[in-house]
């Protein structure tokens, strides 16, 4: 009696597992989903990667203000203004951020500097996949955080 | 300020102050501690009271007084913070910041803006005006000046300090009310001395310079201390320096503190000309002649070059063979150390510099009297100011302005002697107009020559205005003589004998570069060792340097030139100078010369030499600097430049390469090394006392071979007139040095001296490679002033 009493337990205990198999999965399907985050889900407030915006014309957010800089406490942002010219306009004050470096090296996400910005240029996208074989690799440039033109849909 | 002694007490928010009578609300609430804001009110111009910042409540008085109008009273009760003033000061606020457009982001102002900081301060941060902001474009007044006209706040700083400081009168009001607005003279742009005093003074970001300019932020850089390196005033300046790809670059010079001798005052070079700094023509690494080609090299193989020949030089002729020309724009330090590197290791007096002052002479008038030497500091305060030669306007801008400050502040008499219409003339009581030969004859007319009168009268100045200037001098007590290379030699002697008979006179004589002083102090002459000591009496320094030093009195600069072009002068060691640009000397003209020269750039004398060093400049190193009243100030490095070395450093390493001891050259590793002191637990704080207690002392360990306090130390024991306070000097004050010679000076050649003839919009080789300073010029060009200027 006490055999059929375990195979009973084990059908039952199968019985689930067999049940789950045929269930649709409950994980994310990284990194073989679509999208640019290939299957990553973020809840909105995720600080990832810094995005720097563009205004509803095109042009850079950012006025190279330097209010990030002081607000971050790891020290990593590095930037080099520079004035708009008619001939050359960036962004629609009058200056812009001729460099604007982030040096993940150092970054700890901690968003002061998206508060600080009067412009809401500096935003943290999803971004995070941040490894590298190199940490000057790390460093990032303007041109690999800038929104990229036109500036498409947002993706969530 | 009032001078009066007489205190009158009063009670602001209940405590008891007191103040010397006239002085105002505003100053005595300042200097009890009580900080009362204001835009309008600056101290040392006139008074606007058009802010209405300052407000405060005085009792038995109607309505709330502006402190920056009200001078105090005896028993005075005067509230400066309560609830109705502060609800005052936010009303004046949220009115400002009604048409203030609100982009502090861009700002250069921001961050250092007072409107900015009264906002945080009284909060008006919210703004009940419905009203779009009136909106104008951004103005460029010149090269250097940017007008935002919506940040204006109509303070007035500007027009006033345009006008009462600098005598320019180029900023006004247009319009009245609330169409008021400032303007520029010309209509569209500036036609002024480009001075930025406005830029400076201006209380928001409504004035913004254009060498600044959206560059960085205020709180972005480091700033440092330091002398500028332009003319002989030696105004202390502030540098902002920030992080660059090849060092450190300097992108702000202004004077905020007021720390120095200047003030806040700094002229257009001290404020942006220091942009030669990081010139792309600069030189980053050594070059050596090969196959008739300046080539660059690395610096073993430049030294070495040197080191051979100069050994070669010195076996084969001995001293005679080599020739040294220093620099007017180097420290103390270099300048001394190069002086005795050509003594006692090349063993040669062949030394000298670009001369634009008699400065052996006026040492040697001076003789024994040594307190007779005037320091910038007395043209603040002194009574009357007799001017003869130079002008200032141009040459010395600092001791214009202090001239000027004392005359409209203090009511001090300004007697001017010159032979062109000078712009200082408005401020002076009399004005002699003498023909250019006419200085000599002048001097002799004070001592009481009537003869020559009839001679120095003309068209300007006739004979009974000469004889009333000179009846109106004699009755000066505590006057300053001041003059300029058109005083030399034996004019320059009778003058001072004829200052000496009365009392209270003193004399400066003014020379022309950042250390033409300290170059002449240092002993850069052919027959003066430092100090203005006679080659007779080289023994402390022969004892010092252990060797003996040699007897007779070398070449001139003009002799060296002329020998080198002859080919009778094998070496020629030639350290921030040109030279060669003066004496018109072409590419192929020297004759078996081996020329080294140290330079910022490939100037023409660097151009024709076989070995050039990159040097750093006076903003990249430290040291001493004597201005041309021997005021001493220290310098400290604020710029960096890769590749660059400094001029100490340079004479240093060449010595030993040569096969000299260091030691024998900088007297390092002498120092005391004591006990650090407690560095534990709750009297950490000794260790930094013991330290700075050690500086001032001079008995801090110097290790370094490249350490010009290590020189500071020899030229304090030797040099005479250096027994100075060092406490003072690195706590960063002027130190007055004294410099008077030992008798008869060695007798200079007045045809070796050569004013600089720079205007305010030039300073020789520096001028040539500041783009600031030739954007101001093109932009002048024709004018007004010439631009003829020499090259050092």
């Amino acid at each position: 009696m006490s055999v059929l009493k375990d195979i009973g337990a084990i059908a039952k205990g199968m019985s689930i597992t067999f049940g789950e198999m045929f269930q649709p999965t409950v994980v994310e399907n990284y990194p073989d989903g679509p999208g640019p985050f290939k299957g990553a889900k973020f809840q909105e407030r995720f600080r990832g990667l810094h995005v720097l915006q563009r205004d509803e014309n095109g042009l850079e957010k950012c006025v190279a203000c330097f209010l990030c800089a002081a607000a971050c406490p790891s020290n990593c942002i590095y930037i080099e203004a520079a004035e708009n010219t008619e001939e050359h306009r960036i962004s629609g004050a009058e200056r812009y951020a001729k460099v604007y470096n982030i040096d993940y090296n150092r970054c700890i996400f901690c968003g002061y500097c998206v508060e600080a910005c009067p412009t809401d240029a500096i935003t943290h996208g999803h971004g995070f996949e941040l490894a590298a074989f190199n940490a000057s690799n790390l460093v990032y440039r303007k041109e690999q955080l800038l929104m990229p033109t036109p500036a498409p849909q947002l993706q969530r | 300020m009032v001078e009066n002694t007489q205190l009158v007490s009063l009670t602001v928010d209940g405590k008891k102050i007191s103040a010397p009578a006239g002085t105002l609300l505003i100053d005595a609430c300042k200097a009890s501690g009580i900080e009362i804001p204001s835009f309008c009110y600056y101290p040392g111009l006139s008074l606007q009271a058009a802010c209405r910042m300052c407000v405060v409540r005085i009792d038995k008085m109607p309505k709330l007084q502006t402190a920056c109008t009200v001078p105090v009273a005896e028993g005075m009760v005067v509230t400066s913070e309560s609830d109705e003033v502060r609800q005052a000061r936010k009303a004046t606020i949220e009115i400002l910041l009604g048409n203030h457009p609100l982009d502090c982001p861009v700002c250069d102002a921001g961050g250092e803006c007072e409107l900015q900081d009264m906002t945080f301060t009284y909060g008006a941060a919210e703004s009940r005006f419905m009203e779009a902001k009136a909106h104008k474009e951004e103005q460029q007044w010149s090269p250097v000046v940017f007008f935002d006209r919506p940040r204006c706040i109509l303070c007035y700083r500007c027009v006033r300090v345009c006008g009462e400081v600098m005598d320019v009168w180029a900023l006004g009001v247009q319009n009245r009310g609330v169409n008021s607005v400032i303007a520029p003279n010309m209509g569209d742009h500036l036609e002024c001395e480009e001075c930025g005093q406005c830029i400076d003074i201006c209380p928001v970001g409504a004035l913004t310079s254009g060498a600044y300019r959206y560059k960085t932020r205020p709180w972005e850089m480091n700033h440092v201390g330091t002398v500028c390196t332009h003319c002989g005033d030696g105004c202390k300046t502030t540098l902002g320096v920030r992080r660059a790809d090849n060092g450190m670059e300097i992108v702000r010079g202004d004077n905020r503190d007021k720390s120095g001798i200047n003030g806040d005052f700094l002229c257009i070079k001290g404020r942006y000309a220091f942009d030669f700094q990081q010139h792309p023509d600069r030189l980053k690494q050594p070059l050596v002649r090969k196959d008739g080609k300046l080539k660059p090299a690395t610096w073993d193989e430049a030294f070495d070059t040197i080191a051979k020949r100069f050994n070669a030089i010195r076996e084969q002729h001995g001293g005679a063979g080599f020739g040294v020309i220093g620099s007017t724009r180097t420290t103390n330090e270099e300048n001394y150390l190069l002086q005795k590197f050509a003594r006692s290791v090349l063993g040669t007096n062949n030394i000298d510099h670009h001369r634009t002052a008699d400065y052996p002479a006026f040492a040697a008038a001076l003789a024994g009297k040594p307190e007779m030497a005037a320091s910038l500091r007395d043209f603040e305060k002194t009574p009357a100011i007799l001017l003869i030669g130079n002008d200032p306007t141009h040459q010395h801008p600092m001791l214009a302005t202090a001239i000027r400050n004392n005359v409209r502040l203090h009511g001090a008499k300004l007697f001017i002697v010159n032979h062109e219409g000078l712009k200082l003339r408005r401020q002076s009581k009399a004005y002699a107009h003498i023909p250019k030969d006419g200085y000599g004859k002048f001097i002799a007319f004070l001592g009481g020559d009537d003869a020559v009168a009839s001679a120095l009268a003309n068209g300007h100045t006739n004979r009974e205005q000469l004889m009333a200037m000179r009846e109106m001098l004699r009755g000066e007590h505590q006057l300053v003589i001041v003059f300029g290379a058109e005083v030399r030699g034996k004019d320059l002697e009778t003058l001072v004998k004829l200052g000496m008979s009365h009392t209270g006179v003193k004399f400066a004589c003014l020379g022309d570069y950042a250390n033409s002083r300290g170059a002449a102090d240092m002993g850069l002459y052919p027959d003066l060792l430092p100090g203005f000591t006679p080659l007779a009496d080289a023994g402390d320094f022969a004892a010092e340097y252990g060797a003996s030093l040699p007897k007779s009195a070398g070449m001139d600069l003009e002799k060296m030139v002329d020998a080198a072009k002859a080919g009778k002068l094998p070496a020629m060691f030639v350290v921030g100078a040109n030279p060669m640009a003066r004496y018109n000397v072409q590419l192929g003209e020297l004759k078996n010369c081996f020329l080294v020269v140290q330079d910022m750039f490939l100037t023409e004398t660097a151009a024709m030499a076989d070995v050039v060093l990159p040097a750093a400049n006076a903003y990249e190193k430290s040291g001493t600097m004597t201005n041309t009243y021997g005021d001493l100030q220290i310098v400290r490095p604020a710029g960096d430049f890769a590749g660059a070395k400094p001029d100490l450093e340079l004479i240093v390493r060449i010595a030993d390469r040569m096969g000299v001891a260091p030691q024998s050259l900088v007297p390092f590793g002498r120092g005391t090394r004591a006990d650090m002191g407690q560095s534990r637990g709750a009297q950490s704080g000794e260790a930094d006392r013991h330290a700075i207690w050690m500086v001032a002392q001079g008995i801090e360990p110097k290790v370094s071979p490249f350490d010009p306090q290590a020189l500071l130390d020899e030229i304090q024991r030797l040099v005479p007139g250096y027994g100075f306070s060092r406490l003072n000097l690195f706590a960063g004050n002027d130190v007055p040095t004294h410099t008077a010679g030992k008798g008869k000076g060695a007798h200079q050649d007045p045809e070796l001296i050569w004013p600089a003839n720079d205007t305010l919009f030039t300073s020789g080789t520096l001028g040539r490679y500041s783009n600031t300073l030739n954007s101001v010029v093109e932009a002048h060009e024709g004018k007004r002033y010439p631009t003829q200027v020499e090259t050092d």
